[in-house]
């Protein structure tokens, strides 16, 4: 009798199983769906040994907006590659992937031959310290001063005991970046360019071999733009460092790239040096170089127009 | 129609069942970061700046707030006491509930409106600015750098801030008994001390400690999963304060439940103490 009444129990729970196991047997095939690749027009298939740093493969979405890809692209040592794009075409994205600071949907990715992607956050801080990350609005902390902001990644991977030289190592850094004397400020008393020179001198305190430059340029005057390109050329030529910018100034990405690679759509489709990129045949890449309104958007605008034109005139108004 | 209804019920589910195991986790990191950071000197400063900021600026509001407390409680149960001739009890109503009820609940929803609503805002813009990648970017863990000294802040002050808010909930509500409604100093006294006992005052004291904990955590993650812009920042504070209240409230009754049943299993030991 007792056991009767076990069986039917075992039935009851089966369905729930069953259910559980459709349930990640649909996600499984979701997830190999997403997979799936197309080519696009100038991605090669790289190594892990190809370069510094190497993406293989990466996409990445956020909930169901593709950003990036199938992007495979390999970062050569000592040589500055430009990312050039529109506005919200995943430059930002992949600079960060680089770093892993975010991780990719699918794709592997290498720094120094080594897998970095599927580290913990522990065990990447480490391989952090050979970064360098300039950010967009140099994201200075508003809490410390100019000094304790370039102390900053020091004092948080050594013990500093001599005071005096953490004093010189400061002086040095902005010495380079041409902002000495302004140790004891803070990021709100700076102008935009200043914050990003000391952001650059915080970035460069620990003597990385990769610096990351997200939008160095943006928001800023024509000389001050190119201050920075300078202090980019500078420190590529000076301390050999290998260097990653994104940006959508055009003179600045002739200016600094060794190597200038378009993205669009989450895909790149041209990748060359500055004299490639300015005869290549892709109209996206003309009209972007070139700074030229598509079509489209001048269909758009026209559109826009005609309906000014439908507006109430003043005289309309008149008695 | 009922399809879509089903569908749309779903998947609010399941993101509200994501959110619930991301917040947890998120908790637990900064628990155990905390944990860590008691280990490692190069944090304590961090957290000394955080309890001066947290616990120390605190007290002033929390003595307000446990005072007005026991002279409103003085206020209002006298008449009722009064009628019945019982207003030399009036001290172990007032002394009960203060140091039992309304001295840890305020004062950790005084706590949670002022620090709540300061952590979320300041790890907010931190967010939005990028400051909180530019700090994994130098291979630092946030967790550890701005949530943990934050929690182990709240976590070891919440009782002693209690604390004052009792002690000043008490004098306020003798002061108004006894000088205001002419209860006598001396009954009021005793009364208060034979009804309130140690296991009282002292659960009160260890509610801190949860709301403490819960009021940091809780902000923290808000901060740290805040959208972009000044709406982000601000529409998080308002998620933060109103989850810290609501959790403060949830947790009080919780402990009210677990207090009362290892009071009642252990009360026949009492007299072995």
């Amino acid at each position: 009798m007792a056991d009767k009444n076990a069986i039917p129990k075992n039935r009851e729970w089966n369905p729930d199983f069953v259910g559980i196991g459709v349930f990640i047997i649909i996600c499984l095939m979701s997830k190999a769906n997403q997979n799936q690749q197309d080519v696009s027009d100038e991605t090669q298939q790289v190594c892990k040994d190809d370069g510094i740093i190497v993406m293989k493969n990466i996409t990445k979405r956020f909930d169901h907006l593709l950003v990036l890809d199938n992007v495979s692209l390999a970062i050569e040592a000592g040589k500055t590659t430009v990312v050039i794009g529109p506005s919200g075409c995943g430059k930002t994205v992949l600079i960060k992937h680089m770093i892993a600071l975010l991780r990719p949907s699918s794709g592997e990715i290498y720094f120094k031959g080594d897998r970095i992607d599927n580290l913990s956050e522990n065990q990447l801080s480490k391989i952090r310290t050979s970064y360098g990350f300039l950010f967009q609005g140099g994201a200075l902390f508003d809490s410390l001063n100019v000094k304790e902001n370039i102390l900053f990644p020091v004092k948080q991977h050594y013990k500093v005991t001599n005071h005096s030289g953490s004093d010189d190592l400061v002086k040095m850094k902005l010495a380079m970046v041409g902002m000495d004397g302004f140790q004891n400020y803070y990021p709100d008393k700076l102008s935009g360019g200043q914050k990003k020179r000391v952001a650059l001198a915080r970035a460069i305190a620990l003597n990385p071999e990769v610096i990351l430059y997200d939008e160095p340029t943006t928001g800023l005057d024509p000389i001050r733009a190119d201050i920075i390109n300078e202090l980019i050329l500078k420190l590529k030529s000076g301390l050999g460092h290998t260097s990653v910018v994104v940006t959508h100034d055009m003179k600045s990405a002739y200016k600094v790239g060794d190597r200038i690679i378009m993205l669009h759509h989450g895909k790149i489709i041209a990748d060359g040096t500055a004299e490639h990129i300015k005869n290549h045949p892709h109209p996206k890449v003309q009209q972007f170089i070139n700074g030229e309104v598509s079509e489209d958007d001048l269909a758009v605008l026209r559109m826009s127009g005609s309906d000014l034109r439908s507006q109430f005139l003043p005289r309309d108004f008149e008695e | 129609m009922g399809e879509s209804a089903l569908a749309a019920f779903g998947s609010k589910a399941l993101e509200d069942f994501n959110n619930a195991g991301r917040c947890s986790r998120f908790i637990w990191r900064g628990l155990t970061g905390s944990f860590k950071n008691l280990f490692s000197a190069r944090y304590y400063q961090l957290t000394w700046n955080q309890m001066n900021i947290i616990g120390v600026r605190s007290v002033p509001v929390i003595m307000v707030t446990g005072a007005f407390v026991g002279m409103t409680l003085a206020i209002q149960a006298y008449d009722q006491l009064a009628f019945m001739g019982l207003e030399e009890r009036l001290g172990v109503l007032i002394n009960i509930s203060v140091v039992k009820e309304l001295g840890p609940v305020l004062a950790a929803v005084m706590l949670a409106g002022r620090i709540g609503g300061a952590l979320t805002a300041e790890l907010g813009t931190m967010k939005v600015t990028e400051q909180i990648e530019a700090i994994r970017s130098m291979g630092t863990n946030p967790i550890r750098y701005l949530v943990a000294p934050r929690v182990m802040a709240c976590l070891l002050l919440t009782p002693f801030l209690i604390i004052y808010a009792d002690l000043l909930g008490i004098m306020g509500g003798f002061f108004v008994s006894v000088l205001q409604l002419g209860v006598n100093s001396g009954a009021y006294w005793s009364y208060s001390a034979s009804g309130v006992e140690f296991w009282d005052l002292s659960i009160g004291v260890i509610k801190g400690f949860f709301f403490g904990g819960a009021i940091a955590s809780i902000s923290c993650y808000k901060g740290f999963h805040c959208r972009e812009g000044a709406e982000g920042v601000g529409q998080a504070c308002t998620e933060a304060f109103v989850a810290s209240f609501i959790s403060i409230l949830a947790l009080n009754f919780a402990m009210g439940l677990i207090f009362k049943a290892i009071y009642n299993t252990f009360w026949p030991l009492r007299v072995l103490l």
